[in-house]
Parts: structure tokens; C-alpha cells; sequence
């Protein structure tokens, strides 16, 4: 008998750590998560493998980790792929309805769909999203065309694409570890998909998941992601602000931006000074708590910034009713959302996880990991909702 | 309307060859391999040996059923192979196993049928074995009678029974009437009801020991021997017995029996010397000194002038060489 139980594993290679997120997802439809594994990573630099054979130990660790937390091996992968390589562009595609009596068939939709998604890349790049935006029938929105009258169909995709060596070095980390890459998604989506609700996503809003090396982002619009990006700027450069504007070590930078670090300035008197240690001990100094804001600040307001820009035109506050919502471990930053709020000129909060996630799993630098398995779950429904086509209609389809 | 087919699709990360490369697999990917092959192995080992095992058994039963039918319903008992190191022979066996007609040998109680064996005395020890398909193996080891002792129970006859060494009193089977008549007879003993028959008797190991040395050592003084008391054996630690010429000759058990039988032969040589004096005691037990009493009775008998003293002491040359004295 086959068993009716997947786990499925969910991978973030993220810059600063690997997270593994085991779940179990019994009839197709209901998701436990089952096992939990960390590690400090490795090799990774913005999101990016650059040390093979470190990044394969961190990721296997955290892996075997996880899958001893679970109890169980995991069957299949997916996996969350970020990176500055990651560029996309938009393609439209058109088509004149077929049939005499201008009914949209299946055949229609197929033919704009595959026109939309030709396109070729560059020598070296390769696809990893093809995202669908609605269709347009004789310029009206339809999110399925099929049995609907019209002239002229209409359908646009964002592809995402990406340099193949990045893609392949992030795939075989896993393939190392003895397990296929079911999917690879991008993290701005996992994790976009997690913290806003379908109706944020139909009216407008935008994600954006501060990581260690990278800042994902995805503007959603009308129900699916509209555009998508990656700023090869993370937390960890405020980390390297702080060490380089203060003259201390990395590992006290990143005590000092944990501390005392925002993402507005908030302290006004230039006298107010905060201890390295707070012990007095050898090494301890004292530092404004001013100046730790202002560089932190300067950092986030410089990549909220960027995220703007790459947007262009795409972006209009007035676009986004649901605002700027915010993830990733570098969002714990306080201040950070009233930062996005005044670059983005709308309202921003903190992205808030599902109540049915557990406590210790609430974190924000957990929201790429827990969309992972949003989207394996949504793709086990998807497979088990599929209606089965008989032998008979595959012939009469093909003929 | 544009044709899809025209514009070749672009490679996707699906295209990216997953197959896994040794090389790239770390330290900890190789030890959770290692242990799903091993696991693999091990479960696969298991089922192959279930399979083998229903596919062994499946043919067994599809060419002869017979093989895994119940024995019971087997062929009957043909034979029993009896082994003895004694004189029971296969009459006895069949007479006192007596096996039910048409018996099949998985149908036998062999723990009641040796228990059944045992039962007799004569059996010291016995194993039985089912050897297949109709036999019905018995191996058998038997006492050996040391002595004889004469037994009345109430208004019956006296009967003899037979005493081994281990003081087991049994009425002895197939014995050669001739060789049961050179055994001494036992006198002095209590004999103890238990079930159907008797408890052993105390102190027989000393008295085997005497008679085996007196066998083996000096036949001549052996056949002389008609009883043997162990009255003084639980209290002085001696053996008295009667013979054919010394109404009583006291043996030691705490000495060797070989010097005082050596003892006795001197001087019974040396009472032979003097017919004028027949003794009546000898009494080995006193180490080199040997107390020797003389009928003076018969002495009186045999001579009217009866000058010589009713008891005395014969000299005795040195111990060693009485013990290395060749019968």
C-alpha cells in the first residue's frame, strides 16, 4: 500500500545560517511540522555557495539535524533560492481566440501561456520562476479564461532567471546529502506567501525578507507576484557599518546592532552612551547610542531605498493598500518599520506568522523555511485535487 | 496568431542534472548513507530469509504433505533397539515398556517410559530416542550387584535381593544363578520400606570396596566369604564378616582394606601351620597387632591335653612386607 504520509524537507542556504524545516504532510492536505534543524553557516556569501565543500557540511548538518529532530528521512527538498545573480523581466504574449464562436478553449489559454514563457536567455542563465499574472480577455481581468467569450487573450509572466553554475552549486548541496530538489523557489515568494493573506496579495502589497546577506522583496498585485527582486544587502552589512564606523571587531558589531541597533534614529542627545560589555571589564568601551543609530538607520534606509528603485515604476504607495510588510532576521530591528514606512510613503508592519505555527517557530528569521512548506503543502493539494484524466480523454486530447 | 512551437523554451533549474556526485557529499551525508544501506541490507536480508522460508515450506507441502503431517499420524513403532552394559535383554525391555499396539513414536511418552525403567532397581540410568521413522532407540545402564541380602515380608516366603554399590536393593533380572551364588550375604541391616520397595542401604560403598579388593587381590579368600555384617559399621566403622573356616574376621574401613586382607592370608597361612588350633575371631582392625581368638572348644575336640591358652597374638613380620605380599 502506498502511504498516504510525505515529509518533505524545507531548506533556506541563507548567509548567516542554514534552517531545515521537516513536515509531514499526511493526505495531501494537512501539514505538521515535525522536526526543526539549525547550523551556522558556511561558504555562503549573499546568498551565494562560494566554499562548496563548507556550505555542503553547514547545510548537512543542519539537515541530519532536522531529520533527527523529526525522527524520520526526509523524501524530498525544497528549497529556497536567493542570490544577487536573480534578475527578472517581464513577457507578455497574445492571442486571437480560435473558435468561430470566440469561446475561449483550453487550447487558447495553453498557446498564450507557452508563447508568454518562450523567451530565450542569455548563454549561462537559467529559469527559475515562471510567474503567471492574470489574464486579460479583450483587456479585462479574468483569472481563467476557459468558456468565456472574447476576441483577444491576453497573459503577461514575470520570469525570474538566474545564473546556472549559482543555481546548480545551491541544488547539488543538497543532491550531496542523497535528495532530490523537488522545488526550487525563490525566498522572496516562501516567505512573501507566509506573512500576507491572499486578500493583501489580490489588493496589493509588498514583502520584503531582510536576511544576513541579502534583501529579498515581491510586489504583489491582483492576487500573484507582480514583480520580484534580490538587493545583495543584508543584516550583515550593518554588522560591517557598525565594525568599520567604530573600530571594534565583528562579533561586537553584531552584539552592538542586536543592542542598540534601529532602523530610525531615536536617541537625541549625542552625551547618551552605551557600553560594549557593561562590565567594566578589559575591552569594554563606550559608544553613542546616537552614532550606532545613525549608522544602522543610514544602512536601512539605504536599502529600502535600493528596493525602490529596483522596483520603478511598478511601484506606487496608492498601489499597495495592504503596505510594506516586513521579515527576516534583520526586521526584528526596531524602528525598521517606521524606516519603510517613510521610504515607501505607505503604511509598513511586521510580517506575523499563522497562529497554527508553534512558539519557537514564530521568529521572523524563520518565515522563508515555514513558506517553503506552505508552498510543498499547496503543491501536495494541488496534485491530489487534480482531476484524473482517463485514458480515453488523454487520446482525444493528443489527437 | 503566433505559433508557440516557434520559440524554443529556455532551460530551467529542472534541467539541472541532480544525480549525486560522491564528491560532493560531506562527511555526514556519507555516515547516513552508510546507514541506509545497512538498514537496507538488513531489512532486505530479513524478508529474503521469510521469503526463502514460505517458498521452502511451500514446496514442501506441495510435494509431500505427508513430511509436515502430524507424526502421531505417522508409521506405528516397528522396533525398540535396546543398549545395555549389563544382562536386561529386549524381552525385559518390551515386557516392562509395554508399549500399546500401533503406537507411533511421536504418540510416546518418553519421560514416563524412562520413568518406567527406573523403576526397576537393576536400571541405573536410562536415555530414549525416537529415531526415525519406526524405532524406538533405548540405552540402558545397570547396577551390578555386590551382595546379597535375604528378605521376609511378613508371612511370605524369604526372597534374595541383590545390593549395589550404591546400596539400591533390587531384585535382580537374568542373572546367572551360579555367579549370584558367589555373593555374600548381608547381614546387620535395617531395611527401610519405601514405595514397593526398599531405601538404600548405608555403608555399601565400604563393603563393594572390600569385596572388589577381595576379588580382585585374593580370589581364594573371596570364595570364602558367605556373610557380611555392617552391624559394628555405623559405630566402630567395621565390617564383620563370616567365612567358610573363621566364624568372624572384624575388617577396618578406615584402613586399607588390601593390608588387612594380606594380613588375614598370613595368618590364616599360619593357622593352617597349626590344625591343633582352629581359630574362631580374627580381628584385622588393630593395624600390625591382629587379636586372633581360638576355638579351644573344637581345640578340646581334637586334643585332650589342652595346655594352650584360649587367645593370643601371632607375630606379624614388618607391615610393608605383609603389604607387598603376593597373593
Amino acid at each position: 500500500m502506498i502511504s498516504n504520509t510525505k515529509i518533505v524537507g524545507a531548506v533556506e542556504i541563507g548567509t548567516t545560517k542554514v534552517t531545515v524545516l521537516v513536515g509531514e504532510i499526511a493526505r495531501g492536505r494537512e501539514l505538521s511540522i515535525i522536526g526543526v534543524g539549525e547550523a551556522s553557516s558556511r561558504g555562503v556569501i549573499k546568498g551565494a555557495v562560494m566554499d562548496f565543500k563548507a556550505a555542503s557540511e553547514a547545510t548537512h548538518n543542519a539537515l541530519l539535524a532536522a531529520e533527527q529532530s523529526a525522527g524520520t528521512r526526509v523524501d524530498e527538498v525544497y528549497l529556497a533560492q536567493t542570490g544577487g545573480h536573480l534578475e527578472g523581466f517581464e513577457n507578455e504574449a497574445s492571442v486571437n481566440v480560435a473558435a468561430a464562436d470566440n469561446t475561449v478553449s483550453a487550447m487558447d489559454t495553453d498557446t498564450v501561456c507557452r508563447l508568454a514563457m518562450a523567451k530565450e536567455l542569455p548563454e549561462g542563465r537559467i529559469v527559475v520562476h515562471h510567474i503567471r499574472r492574470p489574464f486579460r480577455l479583450d483587456g479585462r481581468l479574468v483569472p481563467d479564461p476557459e468558456h468565456l467569450v472574447g476576441r483577444r487573450l491576453d497573459v503577461s509572466y514575470w520570469t525570474i532567471h538566474g545564473l546556472e553554475s549559482k543555481v546548480a552549486d545551491n541544488t547539488h548541496v543538497i543532491n550531496g546529502f542523497s535528495v532530490r530538489v523537488t522545488k526550487l523557489i525563490l525566498s522572496s515568494l516562501a516567505s512573501g506567501a507566509l506573512i500576507t493573506t491572499a486578500e493583501e496579495r489580490h489588493n496589493g502589497v509588498l514583502a520584503i525578507d531582510l536576511g544576513g546577506g541579502t534583501t529579498d522583496f515581491a510586489l504583489y498585485r491582483d492576487g500573484c507576484a507582480h514583480k520580484t527582486g534580490v538587493v545583495a544587502v543584508g543584516g550583515g552589512h550593518l554588522t560591517n557599518d557598525l565594525a568599520l564606523g567604530l573600530r571594534v571587531q565583528q562579533g561586537q558589531a553584531e552584539t552592538l546592532k542586536l543592542r542598540y541597533g534601529r532602523g530610525t534614529v531615536h536617541a537625541r542627545d549625542k552625551k547618551d552612551k552605551v557600553m560594549l560589555i557593561g562590565d567594566f571589564s578589559i575591552g569594554d568601551r563606550e559608544f553613542p547610542r546616537l552614532t550606532i543609530e545613525q549608522i544602522t538607520a543610514a544602512r536601512v534606509w539605504e536599502i529600502f531605498e535600493v528596493v525602490r528603485q529596483k522596483l520603478g515604476a511598478s511601484f506606487a504607495p496608492e498601489k499597495i493598500p495592504a503596505g510594506v510588510v516586513l521579515t527576516g532576521g534583520t526586521a526584528k530591528l526596531p524602528g525598521i518599520t517606521e524606516a519603510a514606512a517613510k521610504v515607501f510613503g505607505t503604511s509598513a508592519r511586521l510580517g506575523e506568522v499563522p497562529a497554527w505555527i508553534g512558539e519557537n517557530l514564530r521568529d521572523p528569521g524563520y518565515a522563508t523555511a515555514l513558506g517553503l512548506l506552505h508552498f510543498s503543502l499547496n503543491a501536495q493539494t494541488d496534485r491530489a485535487t487534480a482531476p484524473r484524466r482517463s485514458l480515453l480523454s488523454k487520446l482525444f486530447a493528443t489527437a | 496568431m503566433s505559433k508557440a512551437t516557434a520559440t524554443p523554451f529556455a532551460r530551467t533549474w529542472q534541467d539541472i542534472n541532480q544525480s549525486v556526485n560522491p564528491r560532493a557529499m560531506s562527511k555526514v551525508s556519507r555516515q547516513r548513507r552508510l546507514v541506509y544501506t545497512l538498514k537496507f541490507a538488513g531489512i532486505a536480508g530479513v524478508l529474503a530469509i521469510i521469503v526463502w522460508g514460505t517458498v521452502e515450506i511451500a514446496e514442501t507441502m506441495g510435494s509431500n504433505p505427508n513430511k509436515l503431517g502430524l507424526a502421531e499420524s505417522g508409521p506405528p513403532l516397528k522396533d525398540i533397539a535396546l543398549t545395555t552394559d549389563g544382562v536386561l535383554d529386549h524381552t525385559w525391555a518390551e515386557r516392562t515398556l509395554t508399549l500399546p499396539k500401533n503406537a507411533t513414536l511421536m504418540s510416546l511418552d518418553l519421560y514416563a517410559l524412562r520413568t518406567r525403567l527406573l523403576a526397576h532397581g537393576q536400571v541405573k540410568a536410562a536415555v530414549l530416542t525416537r529415531n526415525f521413522p519406526s524405532t524406538l532407540a533405548v540405552a540402558i545402564q545397570e547396577r551390578s550387584p555386590v551382595a546379597r541380602v535375604q528378605v521376609q515380608v511378613g508371612d511370605a516366603s524369604p526372597r534374595a535381593l541383590l545390593v549395589a554399590r550404591d546400596g539400591v536393593v533390587f531384585d535382580g533380572k537374568n542373572y546367572d544363578p551360579a555367579l549370584l551364588g558367589t555373593l555374600p550375604w548381608l547381614d546387620g541391616v535395617k531395611l527401610v520400606h519405601v514405595g514397593d520397595g526398599f531405601a538404600p542401604i548405608d555403608g555399601m560403598d565400604a563393603v563393594a570396596d572390600l569385596l572388589a579388593t577381595a576379588r580382585n587381590q585374593a580370589e581364594h579368600l573371596y570364595r570364602t566369604f558367605e556373610v557380611i555384617s555392617l552391624a559394628r559399621l555405623a559405630s566402630d566403622g567395621e565390617l564383620v564378616v563370616r567365612s567358610k573356616d573363621i566364624p568372624e574376621i572384624t575388617f577396618n574401613t578406615r584402613d586399607d582394606f588390601f593390608r588387612q586382607l594380606a594380613r588375614l592370608d598370613y595368618v590364616l597361612d599360619l593357622a593352617r601351620a597349626q590344625p591343633d588350633k582352629p581359630l574362631k575371631s580374627i580381628d584385622l582392625a588393630n593395624g600390625l597387632q591382629v587379636p586372633v581368638t581360638i576355638d579351644t572348644v573344637a581345640r578340646l575336640q581334637n586334643s585332650a591335653s589342652a595346655s594352650a591358652p584360649g587367645a593370643g597374638l601371632f607375630p606379624l613380620p614388618n607391615s610393608t612386607h605383609i603389604a607387598q605380599r603376593d597373593f
